[in-house]
């Protein structure tokens, strides 16, 4: 099934286009890897897709809707998004931050009723976060607050979760958990992801497909192992690398 | 980059060259060397009056726009100059001071008294920004207030001294007048070392633009050069308020310029600011000086720069790189949460009513302290109610608007009057004043309203237009109040009667308010608590910032569109009433946080109480501190809360 279908998709801001006539779909209930240099027009992408900009030109379709027809709490249901850099909250308890995951169900006037406080409940306990229920947000360590958010994202019950790079601030152990996490999430109940990642190798460990972008433009789209090549990862990241296995799974490392 | 600025030094030179011809024909300038006594009168006052003039403005110019870049790249914000920190209102009430009580001090000239009143202001500021590392946020909440109570103070001098100060109220709008080449040396002497020092300092500020933590990572030591780049931009800005008077915005939008032109170095910019102010200055000096020599009225100087600032900056936000304000810098707030959020609004619930209470029965009458005689109660509760009532409203209107704009902002300096509205209220007032023979009170609140309405649309279709980043908000809506601001301070140099009464609203009182208007006020400031309270869930994401706002479906445009519509309305109304002194929509929301209501509901509720007892102890204070006269409540009420305010910041940990 067709998560995301872009269709010559552009956007431009001024002096520079920084996504350039891209067409892709995105497969569903897959855990998707978006990768590529610096500058490659990942995050763009990805904000595209999560419905935080609009493109300049082209059409986006998410599970067959066209994105722009979306109303914003509508979208909110369906989409979850995590910016690079979660803001900081203050003076705000994780347990509130959660329940902020469901503002898209309840706008904001509606009750909380017994399903949100499950939902929140639940996302809590997905992420084992509830024993920080009462901490205050900024008091967290990185990785716990990168959870709580994680959680958020959880409670919206969205069926598509859109991360962009979710790892970065965090040490080899704290990535290895975000990111099992979110494809345990997905492979168990059939959700979608699509994260952008930095470490090629994170990635081959917990992503199922990848999307490779170069200036804006699609370079690859398959599953992981078409990336896992000394060929395409040197076209992706212009750099000749080995790729080496071990117990099924695929390592690269730099010449 | 050049062109621009080359086109601009021809423009200014065009200017004052149209000002001197007309003035005196080229054939009868005198040559060098230029000996007075040899001179005809109208040769000295081109060589002694136009020509240092706009050599002045130059160099004044320069000096404000070098301040300004250096308070910016220091602060690393923004919105940051001389006047944030309390600079120019000190040199300001130093100087109304001297005149009332001390004339004598005058006579060495100005310059001694106002840089004694601009370092007495700005020293405890500054002695409050080290506490803190120096924090951005700090010493620029510092400054604004340390700012806010001396212009209130000094407002309430020439008002109470009012046939004293004409001269200073000339003084407050920036006259560039010159007899002599004296001005120019003492300028020039401190514009070269200013600029040699500006050099020195480049480099490490280069380095602090990466943040503290990276600039004390790369072993720059801080606190010395904060301390150091912040004592010359006071030091520039002291001399040019000794020197000229209140020439504001410059400083605040030669470095815009600046980056919008392109100058991406620290030194650049440093350098390209200096330029830039100056060429402003002249401009609108030269301009001043165009118009003065068609047959137009003579104006100040500094009430200009801001006609011209104002609208420049508003052309050139849509251009600039989205530039956010230091939100927040660690150690500069420790979060705190009251344990009972419910509890601290029952007691400031109970609080605003025993105090109304209070000051509706006790008070000062002719034999001193006590309560109101039972004889005279059916004459006077009525009248001292209605007074209370608008109070509070006013202050529950007032701060709601502050802890509404805040939480929409995430930014802890928004406030009503950074919104320009109260600016465009004030202005509306006047133009109702002069253009009516005998203004009534239904027309001058109309007039008000659509001041501040104007100002208010002029800011929600910009704001459409750029998105409204908060920065670009917060900009724009000083723009607007500062070109308000320009015009009034113009009024206020047209020597007419009537520009006092405008100068006493500005004050703001409530003695006039009649029984419907107090009602009015009181069921607007019931609407916004409830409007705040039903919007309390999209408080609550909002200043997780428009990211996080859109992901969960905000309809972010719209919605921030209709809180800013919410938060002028409110503001305008209450301008109405306690003039446009709206310091309680600044204060109310950081005494809230103080007492850790951290969540949108008790934090909009608790500003809201709190901005309703200070304006209920501020109309008190002002009925009673010089009795049987009434004090200007807007000034009552930044005396209360701005030492308060001050010691909160005080008592917070250092970082």
């Amino acid at each position: 099934m067709t998560l995301f279908f872009l269709q010559n998709v552009a956007f431009d801001v001024p002096g520079r286009r920084l996504i350039d006539g891209l067409s892709l779909t995105i497969a569903a209930g897959a855990v998707t890897a978006l990768v590529g240099r610096n500058g490659s027009g990942k995050s763009t992408l990805l904000k595209l897709i999560a419905g935080q900009t609009r493109p300049s030109a082209g059409r986006i379709c998410h599970l067959g809707r066209d994105l722009a027809d979306y109303p914003a709490r509508d979208r909110a249901r369906q989409i979850a998004y995590l910016p690079q850099v979660p803001p900081p909250a203050e003076g705000m308890k994780l347990a509130e931050l959660v329940a902020l995951g469901r503002y898209p169900w309840r706008g904001a006037l509606g009750r909380f009723r017994p399903e949100d406080h499950d939902a929140v409940a639940r996302a809590m306990a997905r992420c084992g976060v509830e024993a920080m229920a009462d901490r205050l947000v900024d008091s967290l360590s990185g990785g716990e607050r990168q959870r709580g958010w994680i959680a958020m994202m959880l409670a919206q019950g969205a069926a598509t979760l859109l991360l962009d790079e979710p790892t970065s601030a965090l040490d080899v152990a704290h990535q290895v958990e975000v990111l099992a996490l979110l494809r345990q999430m997905c492979h168990e109940t059939g959700l979608s992801a699509v994260i952008v990642l930095h470490d090629v190798n994170m990635a081959a460990r917990f992503c199922d497909r990848v999307v490779a972008l170069e200036g804006g433009r699609l370079l690859l789209e398959g599953p992981m192992t078409e990336l896992m090549t000394p060929g395409a990862l040197s076209r992706v990241y212009g750099l000749p690398m080995h790729v080496a296995g071990r117990g099924g799974h695929a390592y690269a490392l730099p010449e | 980059m050049t062109r621009w600025l080359i086109l601009a030094a021809i423009a200014a030179l065009s200017l004052w060259a149209l000002a001197a011809f007309a003035a005196l024909p080229l054939a009868q300038w005198p040559a060098l060397p230029w000996h007075p006594e040899a001179l005809t009168v109208p040769q000295i006052l081109l060589t002694h009056g136009l020509m240092p003039r706009g050599v002045v403005a130059l160099l004044a110019g320069a000096c404000l726009g070098l301040a300004g870049a250096l308070m910016q790249a220091v602060l690393r914000n923004p919105l940051a100059d001389p006047t944030t920190l309390g600079t120019s209102s000190g040199a300001q009430l130093a100087l109304v001071a001297a005149t009332i009580f001390a004339p004598g001090l005058l006579a060495e000239g100005a310059l001694p008294v106002a840089l004694a009143g601009a370092a007495a202001v700005t020293l405890p500021v500054l002695a409050l920004g080290a506490r803190r590392g120096f924090a951005p946020v700090t010493v620029t909440l510092a400054g604004m207030l340390a700012g806010m109570l001396t212009a209130a103070i000094a407002t309430t001098l020439t008002l109470s001294q009012g046939h004293y100060l004409l001269s200073l109220v000339i003084w407050n709008g920036g006259a560039l007048t010159q007899q002599d080449w004296g001005g120019v040396h003492r300028l020039a002497l401190a514009l070269v070392p200013a600029l040699a020092l500006a050099a020195l300092l480049a480099r490490p500020l280069m380095v602090l633009s990466l943040g503290s933590e990276g600039a004390q990572g790369l072993g720059l030591r801080l606190a010395p050069l904060r301390l150091g780049t912040i004592l010359l931009a006071v030091w520039l800005s002291a001399l040019v308020s000794a020197e000229l008077g209140m020439v504001g915005f410059v400083g605040l939008a030669a470095p815009a310029m600046a980056r919008a032109l392109g100058a991406r170095t620290i030194r650049t910019r440093l350098l390209i600011s200096a330029l830039t102010g100056a060429l402003v200055l002249s401009l609108a000096d030269g301009t001043l000086l165009a118009l003065a020599a068609a047959g137009g009225p003579v104006l100040p100087t500094g009430a200009l720069t801001g006609l011209i600032g104002g609208p420049l900056l508003l052309w050139l936000l849509p251009r600039m790189a989205a530039q956010v304000p230091q939100a927040t810098e660690s150690g500069a707030r420790e979060v705190h949460r009251s344990a009972g959020p419910g509890r601290v609004l029952v007691c400031l619930a109970l609080l605003l009513m025993t105090c109304s209470v209070l000051t509706l029965f006790g008070g000062r009458g002719p034999e001193g302290w006590g309560f109101i005689a039972p004889a005279l109660q059916a004459e006077f509760l009525p009248l001292r109610a209605t007074a209370i009532v608008a109070a509070l409203s006013a202050g529950a209107l007032l701060a709601g608007s502050g802890a509404l704009l805040q939480r929409l902002t995430a930014n802890p300096m928004a406030a009503p009057e950074v919104l320009g509205v109260t600016g465009g209220a004030a202005l509306g007032y006047a133009v109702a004043v002069f253009t009516l023979p005998q203004p009534t009170a239904l027309a001058l609140a109309l007039g008000t309203a659509a001041g501040g309405a104007l100002a208010l649309a002029a800011l929600s279709r910009h704001a459409l237009r750029a998105d409204l980043a908060p920065a670009r908000l917060l900009l724009a809506g000083l723009a607007i109040g500062a070109l308000a601001t320009a015009v009034l301070g113009a009024i206020m140099a047209s020597d007419d009667r009537r520009a006092w009464q405008i100068l006493g609203w500005l004050a703001g009182s409530a003695a006039q308010v009649t029984p419907e208007g107090a009602a009015a006020l009181a069921a607007l400031a019931l609407a916004l608590l409830a409007t705040l309270v039903a919007a309390s869930r999209w408080l609550e994401i909002l200043p997780l910032g428009p990211a996080v706002g859109r992901a969960l479906g905000l309809p972010m445009t719209s919605l921030r569109l209709g809180l800013i519509l919410t938060a002028g309305l409110a503001t305008g109304a209450a301008t109405l009433l306690v003039g446009p002194v709206s310091f309680v929509g600044l204060m109310a929301p950081h005494l809230a946080r103080a007492l850790g209501l951290a969540r949108a509901v008790p934090f909009v509720a608790g500003s809201w109480l709190i901005g309703a007892l200070l304006m209920v102890l501020a109309a008190f204070g002002a009925r009673t501190a010089s009795f049987p006269y009434d004090l200007p409540l807007g000034l009552v009420a930044t005396l209360i809360g701005a030492p308060w305010l001050f010691l909160t910041l005080m008592r917070k940990s250092p970082a």
